[in-house]
């Protein structure tokens, strides 16, 4: 039997490079595409995937609240995060979510299928950072990697978090009613808790805030960092 | 007709998505591959190919500048910009740097070929994110 793969990214010119890449290995099928989070999460409940690969920046419900979402409906998903950076705090996040494979989109290319493969015999699939990191917390030498750490959005829901990221993309609480099936009283509920909790008194602290702990992603411009060279994006 | 395209995208992963699509046009042929400016300046010099599709952050030479190097090594051949960056601003430098075409990657699967097909008839394809401005002229 085939393994079956959901891929998730709201690039269609990356899903495609994903597909062609995992459709050559023998033995596995693209069983769905999805654009968006909240696709995702959707198309896996209804395909039942063997594996789940989830971009982290994606619209609507990024792709760490995505792998929150699949573990909490079912903890037996097994999913991969794509992500643009490998910074503390979104491997924390990654391996919080419940994702048993955290790989760089510029090194997709090279890790992508030994990551499905080790999902496929069951084992997890990190990069080598990762490794750094999760062995540094476990010989607690004072790393981010803690169990006792408090996680970085200790305040919010699971619910409040998605609304957030939506405010944060600059809906009205109108649209996010209707993205969510909610009354757009009931967003405007949570939105008084969420500023009431965080102590904001702006959608752009908001914004800032989203930013901050990886809940949307923004792009910048060469010229923004320097005249010659920029980080991969 | 016949084109000769070189790719240059820091992640082999879109260079690949790129490839596909490009793949299904029947005379269009993808002759190299870069993974950041510097590559791009060199392999356009070796390869000569009629159109460059060219990313705009990378590392090493920024798209930008390699464009601009580009353009006045090799004035005949087209640059055609995909680029994560939907900014009218960002789509005026890229032009200004001597680039025929400017598509954001996020609607690279819908604009790519059209792009493709203007650029290598020397006419201006511009699209950023709404359908409504696109432009072909």
């Amino acid at each position: 039997m085939k393994l079956r793969i959901l891929v998730a990214d709201d690039h269609e010119i990356v899903r495609r490079g994903l597909c062609s890449l995992l459709q050559k290995h023998e033995g596995w099928e693209i069983c769905g595409e999805a654009s968006d989070g909240r696709d995702a999460v959707e198309k896996a409940k209804q395909l039942k995937p063997d594996v789940v690969i989830l971009d982290v920046g994606m619209p609507n419900l990024n792709g760490l609240d995505a792998t929150r979402q699949l573990m909490q409906h079912d903890p037996n998903f097994k999913v991969i995060v794509l992500t643009i950076t490998d910074s503390d705090q979104v491997i924390r996040e990654a391996l919080d979510s419940g994702a048993r494979g955290f790989v760089l989109k510029s090194d997709a290319a090279r890790d992508l299928v030994s990551a499905v493969e080790a999902l496929q015999h069951k084992r997890m699939f990190f990069t080598p950072r990762v490794n750094d990191l999760v062995l540094a917390g476990f010989l607690d030498k004072g790393h981010a990697i803690s169990r006792n750490e408090p996680p970085s959005l200790p305040t919010l829901t699971a619910r409040e978090r998605e609304i957030t990221q939506l405010l944060a993309e600059g809906k009205s609480s109108k649209e996010v009613a209707s993205l969510l099936n909610l009354s757009t009283k009931t967003v405007e509920t949570h939105r008084s808790n969420i500023m009431r909790k965080l102590s904001f008194h702006s959608i752009r602290d908001l914004v800032v805030y989203a930013i901050k702990n990886n809940i949307i992603q923004i792009d910048v411009p060469p010229q923004m960092k320097n005249p010659t060279g920029s980080p991969a994006a | 007709m016949a084109i000769r395209i070189l790719l240059v995208d820091d992640h082999p992963i879109v260079r690949q998505g790129l490839k596909t699509l490009l793949a299904g046009h029947p005379g269009w042929e993808v002759i190299g591959e870069a993974s950041d400016g510097m590559e791009a300046v060199d392999k356009a010099d070796s390869l000569r190919p009629d159109v460059m599709v060219l990313d705009v952050t990378m590392p090493r030479m920024n798209g930008l500048e390699a464009c601009r190097l580009i353009r006045r090594k090799a004035p005949g051949m087209e640059i055609l910009f995909v680029t994560q960056h939907d900014s009218p601003q960002m789509m005026r430098e890229a032009l200004e740097a001597g680039a025929r075409g400017y598509v954001v990657k996020s609607n690279a699967a819908r604009d790519l070929l059209e792009a493709v097909e203007a650029v290598s008839q020397h006419r201006v394809f511009t699209a950023l994110n709404r359908r409504d401005s696109v432009s072909s002229c």
